[in-house]
């Protein structure tokens, strides 16, 4: 095993590590506005389930540059490539706007989405509004796994 | 005669004991509820068809098991109470239960006083010297929460004093009922009565199992109640004799309103009105089976108002592309297709959400043809008949926006025609064909063989834009100035351009979590119960995968038609025409009617 490969694998940890906590917080915090309209509303379970999903997407994209890492990194086989260290880090970079986006953004989105959720507790027709308002914060957060991606497969 | 509407309006008296009764059985449809419990099975039960003449009936079976439903719920409720109470008294005698005196025989005689006292636990020692000291009697039965029951004999003149010197101690002197029987036979009567009590809730509570059979005519009850408030809801203007009702009427549907008012009403005098310039006539939209599917999408974001095209033309079919690219792949396909169609099947939803699950069903449809043009099966790449996003994300890339500039130019071409129809052709021009040819012009640019095409192209449309950007101002200055701002927009235009990149993103992620689960499941899968946990793998992993991809494709390529389509051409705000109809939850109403609405 290289030094180059352990700064990519570090770079694969910390995508992961990083939106995931963001996603975490984020249905965190739209969970508990969905608990208090569902306790009032029951009826309204469904809808508010959908807002309350919306910032875990961020820790599925964190995951997903994770093992776009692995793969190009021939690590997830069990035979990595020789990887040198300026490789490695090319790979770290590639993590880090997931990372640091996912973990931010998925706060930020919980945020949002827990306005929604009780927005649609008043006007339970506004859900459509709410899920689209909340979308709107996933937007960067998929730049950035874009951005991730293609750092990732222009490295050479 | 001139009638004067503030006076005749009058509020019925009966809209109150209709709402009460309303409520009654809305209550007990939750009673028996709680009851009928079956809830696999409630999900797959079908929902019972009734034709409109029995609906308008009386449904006196309804109320008759709701009646009873009441009856029982009050007697439940009084049992219930009963209980608490007796629990509450037995608590209150348990102290005195080894005390074998009748409770009513303790008070005042002509020389004795006897008195029911509790102490704290720890000063037992020092009350007992007292009571010796004072030659009286005491008498110790219970222990309960750190204090004890006692009974106290002593002389009537000398009580008070001792009484005054217990109370330093902490004594609490209690007054119990008088009744003719001991604590302990009391105790004894009240847990009998409790247990009665219990028997008969058990009755009660089997009683209201067995009438919660028949939930489907409260269901039934219900919805008339719902209809009949609905109706009486309506703003009517009264006079002694008369009521005058104004409404909204589809222009299509104008005969079948007089008709079904001649069949009603003997005397009558009906009148149709076009919309005036001041009216904000209801939108109603009229589209092709597979488009009006598509409405539930374009209606979330608001209903076209009359005076513009409806959007589900245009943006249904791209919603359909644009859910396949984001989902991609044959196996999730195949699922979505069985899911939703069973689902139609099963539980026949009606209005919006049947319009939701058929988008979805069809959008199954474009799944599995991208899945097939990507070559992805269950996240699995097998031979790609275009390329595949996970090895090609670049090719991905621009493909998706490519899709995402003729997204926008068919939006544009909507307000082009629109801009034609309404009589300025010049404004189509110089606000949306300048773009379409500055974009195209930008593209071009990227190819070696069209670059000098591509920068002509771009060179004219940005001159028409920054001649023309500024035209509505008067002064010279300013027009230059608004050229140069309209210019400016660009950027508007290329951030729009490029947020059709989470197509490649979504479809990534739907592919490369799928191939994940694959992964682990072929790690598991060395031995036999290693198969069975793979199993459970591919299961679990592409369900979630499934759920996940659906809602983020559902809700992104929704956001790609509010954010990015509609703000080129689409301005909404109308308002939706909802027409006086049995609105049902439970039981299906067949009407002619309802039919055609329903669709």
């Amino acid at each position: 095993m290289t030094q180059g490969i352990i700064i990519a694998a570090f770079g694969a940890a910390i995508c992961a590590l990083l939106s995931g906590i963001g996603s975490a917080v984020g249905v965190q915090i739209a969970g508990q506005a969905a608990a208090g309209v569902t306790s009032d509303q029951p009826d309204l379970f469904g809808k508010v389930l959908v807002l309350q999903a919306l910032p875990g997407t961020q820790g599925i994209y964190g995951f997903l540059m994770a093992v776009l890492i692995l793969v190009q990194t021939g690590m997830i086989s069990g035979a990595p490539h020789s990887i040198s260290i300026m490789q490695g880090w090319a790979y770290f970079a590639a993590a880090l706007p997931i990372a640091i986006v996912g973990l931010l953004s998925g706060i930020a989105q919980g945020k949002t989405a827990a306005a929604a959720i009780h927005m649609t507790g008043k006007d339970p027709d506004s859900s459509a509004k709410g899920i689209t308002m909340t979308a709107l914060v996933e937007t960067y957060a998929i730049l950035a796994l874009l951005a991730s991606i293609l750092i990732l497969f222009s490295i050479k | 005669m001139p009638i004067y509407l503030e006076d005749s309006i009058n509020t019925s008296p009966s809209e109150n004991k209709l709402s009460n009764e309303a409520q009654q059985a809305s209550a007990m449809l939750k009673l028996s509820n709680k009851y009928h419990k079956k809830y696999y099975h409630k999900f797959l039960e079908d929902q019972p068809e009734i034709n409109y003449e029995t609906f308008l009936m009386e449904n006196t079976k309804g109320k008759e098991i709701c009646q009873q439903l009441q009856d029982y719920n009050e007697q439940y409720k009084t049992l219930e109470l009963d209980i608490e109470n007796c629990s509450k008294a037995v608590e209150e005698l348990l102290p005195w239960e080894k005390m074998d005196i009748p409770l009513g025989q303790i008070e005042k005689s002509k020389y004795v006083e006897m008195s029911t006292v509790f102490f704290p636990e720890t000063v037992i020692d020092d009350v007992v010297k007292i009571v010796e000291d004072a030659n009286a009697q005491i008498q110790f039965f219970g222990n309960e929460k750190k204090e004890v029951s006692a009974l106290i004999i002593q002389t009537k003149e000398e009580m008070p004093e001792l009484q005054s010197k217990l109370k330093e101690l902490g004594m609490r002197e209690v007054i119990l009922t008088k009744i003719s029987c001991s604590a302990s036979e009391k105790i004894e009567a009240l847990r009998n009565k409790i247990q009665q009590d219990q028997k008969e809730i058990i009755n009660i509570e089997q009683s209201i199992k067995n009438l919660s059979k028949d939930e489907r005519d409260i269901k039934l009850l219900n919805e008339q109640y719902e209809t009949k408030q609905s109706r009486e809801n309506i703003k009517t203007i009264k006079t002694n004799e008369t009521v005058l009702l104004q409404g909204w009427v589809c222009e299509d549907r104008i005969k079948k309103v007089e008709k079904a008012i001649a069949k009603s009403v003997q005397y009558y005098d009906l009148q149709f009105d076009k919309p005036t310039e001041e009216d904000q006539p209801p939108t109603v939209t009229r589209n092709p089976r597979f488009w009006s599917q598509f409405e539930t999408i374009t209606d979330m974001y608001s209903k076209p108002n009359p005076s513009e095209l409806d959007p589900a033309l245009v943006a249904g079919p791209w919603y359909w592309v644009i859910f396949g690219m984001m989902m991609g792949d044959v196996g999730y396909g195949v699922c979505m297709f069985f899911v939703f169609y069973f689902f139609r099947k099963l539980k026949k939803p009606k209005g919006n959400s049947a319009k939701l699950v058929n988008t979805l069903l069809y959008s199954s449809f474009t799944t599995i043809l991208f899945g097939i043009l990507f070559g992805s099966y269950f996240g699995e790449t097998w031979h790609p008949i275009l390329f595949a996003p996970l090895t090609n994300p670049m090719k991905m890339l621009i493909f998706t926006l490519i899709v995402g500039v003729l997204h926008i130019f068919s939006g544009m071409s909507i307000k082009i025609v629109e801009q034609f129809k309404s009589g300025h052709p010049w404004d189509a021009v110089f606000d949306q064909v300048s773009w379409m040819v500055l974009i195209t012009g930008l593209g071009l640019l990227f190819l070696q063989t069209t670059r000098r095409a591509g920068a002509i192209m771009a060179i004219i449309g940005a001159t028409i834009i920054l001649c023309t950007a500024g035209r509505e101002n008067k002064q010279i200055v300013k027009k230059i100035t608004g050229g140069l701002l309209g210019l400016y927009s660009i950027s508007s235009y290329l951030s729009d351009i490029l947020s059709y990149s989470r197509i490649l993103a979504l479809s990534l992620a739907t592919g490369v979590i799928g191939m994940v689960m694959n992964l682990l499941a072929r790690m598991v899968s060395v031995n036999i119960l290693g198969i069975i946990v793979a199993l459970f793998i591919y299961l679990i992993g592409h369900t979630f995968n499934l759920a996940m991809s659906l809602l983020s494709a559902y809700v992104h390529d929704s956001r790609l038609q509010y954010i990015e389509f509609f703000n080129k051409f689409y301005e909404g705000g109308g308002i939706p025409f909802k027409p006086l109809s049995i609105k049902s939850k439970y039981v299906n109403v067949n009407t002619e009617e309802n039919n055609k609405i329903e669709r």
